[in-house]
């Protein structure tokens, strides 16, 4: 009852009109996004409205704002173009259904192995991304488009020093469409990009043969956008919780984006997932509710069938315009400052999860490697935890190795390396009480310490064994019981 | 039973109602001789946005300059709030101290007012509240004796005994308990036997409502323990509505307070059916004592 009232209710005002701000910046968007998948835009569109409507109420994370995104466009460009558009719906409702699944089985867990630059590296991924997919609409064409979206770039821009309660992407379409239509200028608009929604959705199966060989084509499409649908749907909804100082519901919002992709490829609609940019937008409007997201739905809807003949009129310079300032919005401007400030490693994780994303064009590869690339270089500065002291014992004839640390794969050679063989000696004690033997590397690398010391004639006794390996066992879970700083920091 | 974590914990906030509230929870503690604390509770209403910049324009590092003006702002309200709880929660300190209350600490804390209360449940023999909020005051004005949104979610959130006043403190020298026969308000019975708030009150028992044939055994059940325990008791077993019923009674005999079990059902029950615990609370213009 209370959260009803919360989610729906508290916010009302504030969520209607920032509801109406985003429907407008989420039709230039939701254009954009269907020409870079190759569909017509009333794709995009009706997923758009679609997936805002449906995520309101199943999403775990109220205000932040779900539809057609650019990065799950990216993905399904070559399926589009190599199957057709029932491929791409059979496709979303089959990434509905991952990322239901994902959602049940709490995938969302393992979003603690993206560490901030690969979240960082992301966005920038996908600013980038968003800004490549305009330079098509920016080449070949005459002075008039760089011109128009100059202007449309100034109008965004400085509009809002002379009031902010008109959003100035808006005025920035209007005012654009307004000299193209006056000065009939010969560039292209949106109605040339393909068909325009002219009725409400209809529920709809998508054409194709219920076979494994649909499926076998189908699945690594879905698969990657669950991947990444969900990435960028966690994320934002982090950013969202962060700007609001409220938490949410991860593993409910997994599966209300599941839920909404479904609803989407039903009605002729490609998936989506949240979109950084607009719910940036939303929360500086004032939306925190569902009510927001609902009403960008129901608005986007709305507007299209007021004015849905003018859409097709809107000079494609003013979207560029806007995804222009998207682009902008979605960057982390001062991760390039910070780049000498951060320590290197932490830059190449952000770097890599850039370029491997804008080489692939998938996002899914990038954070892949992002994240590979930050467990690497973890390991190797643990591995640099480790000391090996040593001290003769019995006038000579004993010494004692004492080794704290941690000893594992990053390790083990350096581990070996303490130890040393040459010496004539009776015997040698190797106390690993200090030490914390983490896989099964770590325990050959002893056997072979030992073998080597054996080998040469000398007694080897190994003191703390049991201690030192517990930390082996895969369910060794020290961190939340009392002492647990003593087994793991006490050295 | 722990002297120290038995404590009368009033919710404070800048309302007409504080000095009141102070004024209840004083006398409370001093009759129970518990320690009093009296609690600040500051709202930031993180589920409702400022709304100021529809431009819908995002430019460089927009994430990080949304983020630092939003917390800016968070933080100017939350310090101004502090700095003012702490005016008046002092004066309030020293008002609870000279009416006789054994001591008395103050506290304020960030979120929600049902969270929070429910949070600091453990420990509280009894809450005190105003009837209405500063929030209410300004959503409503003029309407006084409307009851606030806030306090019939605390009521049903936090399940040890309220207190919620009205405006203005006199002394209880004579009490109603509003009773039915049910397993809530024969708790309440016990609790009002057992406990050293109402010792040496009359106490006027009312049963309202149609006869029924467990009725008058319930209600001499009722008599005796309170009888048991020595306080001076008056039964009455009236027909009629409920809450015209005990309105006049109030009236008549001259009640400083009324005392009722309180939510004995689920909130679904009540959505459809309506609420008799929240109809008398509405209807009352007595500090009422909610048992739960």
């Amino acid at each position: 009852m209370k959260s009803f009232h919360q989610d729906w209710l508290a916010n009302v005002r504030n969520d209607l009109l920032a509801g109406l701000v985003v429907a407008l910046a989420l039709i230039p968007e939701a254009i954009a996004f269907s020409i870079i998948a190759g569909v017509d835009p009333k794709v995009g569109l009706y997923a758009s409205f679609c997936i805002a409507v449906v995520i309101a109420f199943t999403g775990g994370r109220p205000g932040m704002i779900s539809a057609a995104t650019g990065a799950m466009a990216l993905v399904m460009m070559t399926l589009v173009k190599e199957y057709g558009l029932e491929y791409l719906l059979a496709a979303t409702l089959l990434t509905g259904v991952l990322q239901i699944v994902a959602g049940c089985i709490r995938l969302g867990r393992l979003m603690r192995f993206v560490s901030r630059s690969v979240v960082t590296g992301f966005v920038n991924a996908l600013a980038i991304l968003i800004f490549m997919a305009q330079l098509p609409e920016l080449t070949n064409v005459t002075w008039h488009v760089y011109a128009m979206t100059a202007a449309g770039l100034g109008i965004i821009y400085l509009f809002p020093y002379v009031t902010k309660a008109i959003p100035s992407p808006l005025v920035t379409i209007v005012v654009l469409t307004a000299v193209a239509i006056v000065l009939d200028l010969d560039i292209r608009s949106v109605g040339d990009m393909g068909e325009l929604p002219d009725s409400l959705p209809v529920f709809l199966l998508p054409d194709v043969p219920l076979d494994l060989e649909t499926l076998a084509i189908i699945f690594p499409y879905a698969l990657t956008l669950m991947v990444v649908g969900l990435l960028e749907s966690l994320m934002t909804a982090t950013i969202v919780d962060d700007l609001t100082d409220t938490p949410s519901d991860k593993n409910r919002e997994c599966v209300g984006q599941g839920v909404a992709n479904i609803a989407s490829g039903f009605i002729g609609g490609m998936a989506g997932c949240a979109m950084i940019g607009q719910s940036v937008i939303n929360v500086k409007s004032g939306g925190r509710g569902r009510l927001s997201t609902l009403s960008a739905g129901l608005f986007l809807l709305a507007l299209l069938m007021l004015v849905g003949d003018w859409v097709a009129q809107i000079p494609m310079a003013a979207l560029v315009a806007v995804m222009i300032m998207v682009s902008i919005g979605t960057f982390d401007w001062n991760s390039i400052r910070k780049l000498r400030e951060n320590p290197p490693s932490s830059s190449i994780v952000m770097i890599a999860t850039v370029a491997v994303t804008v080489a692939t064009h998938d996002l899914a590869q990038g954070v892949l490697v992002g994240v590979l690339a930050s467990g690497f270089f973890f390991a190797h500065k643990v591995g640099r935890i480790l000391q090996i002291r040593s001290a003769a014992e019995d006038e000579g004839r004993q010494r004692r190795y004492t080794i704290s640390g941690q000893v594992f794969f990053a390790s083990a050679d350096a581990f070996i390396a303490g130890f040393d063989f040459k010496e004539v000696i009776d015997k040698v004690v190797i106390d690993v009480s200090r030490a914390h033997f983490w896989d099964i590397t770590a325990v050959s690398a002893l056997d072979k310490v030992v073998v080597k010391f054996r080998r040469e004639g000398t007694d080897v006794e190994v003191v703390g064994l049991n201690k030192a390996s517990a930390t082996m066992v895969d369910k060794f879970a020290v961190h939340d019981k009392d002492g647990a700083d003593d087994l793991l920091m006490g050295h | 039973m722990n002297k120290q974590d038995r404590k009368v914990l009033a919710c404070v906030d800048q309302s007409h109602f504080a000095d009141t509230v102070a004024d209840y929870a004083a006398w409370a503690a001093r009759r129970m001789d518990a320690p009093l604390e009296l609690l600040h509770v500051i709202d930031r209403h993180l589920e409702r946005g400022s709304g100021e910049d529809h431009s819908g324009a995002i430019g460089f590092n927009a994430q990080e300059n949304l983020l630092h003006d939003l917390s800016d702002k968070d933080a100017a309200v939350a310090r101004a709030e502090r700095e003012q709880g702490r005016l008046f929660l002092n004066r309030l300190r020293e008002r609870a101290l000279a009416a006789g209350a054994p001591s008395a600490d103050m506290r304020q804390r960030h979120g929600a007012l049902d969270d929070t209360l429910t949070e600091q449940e453990d420990g509280v023999r009894l809450f005190v509240l105003g009837r209405r909020g500063a929030s209410a005051e300004t959503a409503l004005p003029g309407r006084s004796n409307m009851l606030g949104g806030n306090v019939e979610r605390v009521v049903r959130a936090v399940h040890k005994p309220i207190l919620t006043v009205t405006k203005g403190f006199k002394e209880p020298a004579r009490v109603l308990l509003a009773y039915d026969g049910s397993a809530v308000t024969r708790k309440g019975v016990d609790m009002i036997a057992n406990s050293p708030l109402f010792k040496g009150l009359p106490i006027h028992i009312v049963m309202a409502g149609k006869e029924n044939k467990d009725g008058p055994k319930q209600l001499a059940w009722a008599q005796d323990t309170l009888s048991a325990t020595g306080f001076e008791v008056v039964a009455d077993h009236l027909p009629g509505d409920p809450e015209t019923v005990i309105a006049h009674e109030v009236e008549a005999h001259d009640i400083d307070m009324l005392l009722m079990g309180a939510y004995a059902h689920s909130p679904l029950r009540a959505l459809i059916f309506g609420s008799k615990t929240t109809d008398l609370l509405r209807a009352a213009t007595i500090p009422t004592l909610l048992l739960r």
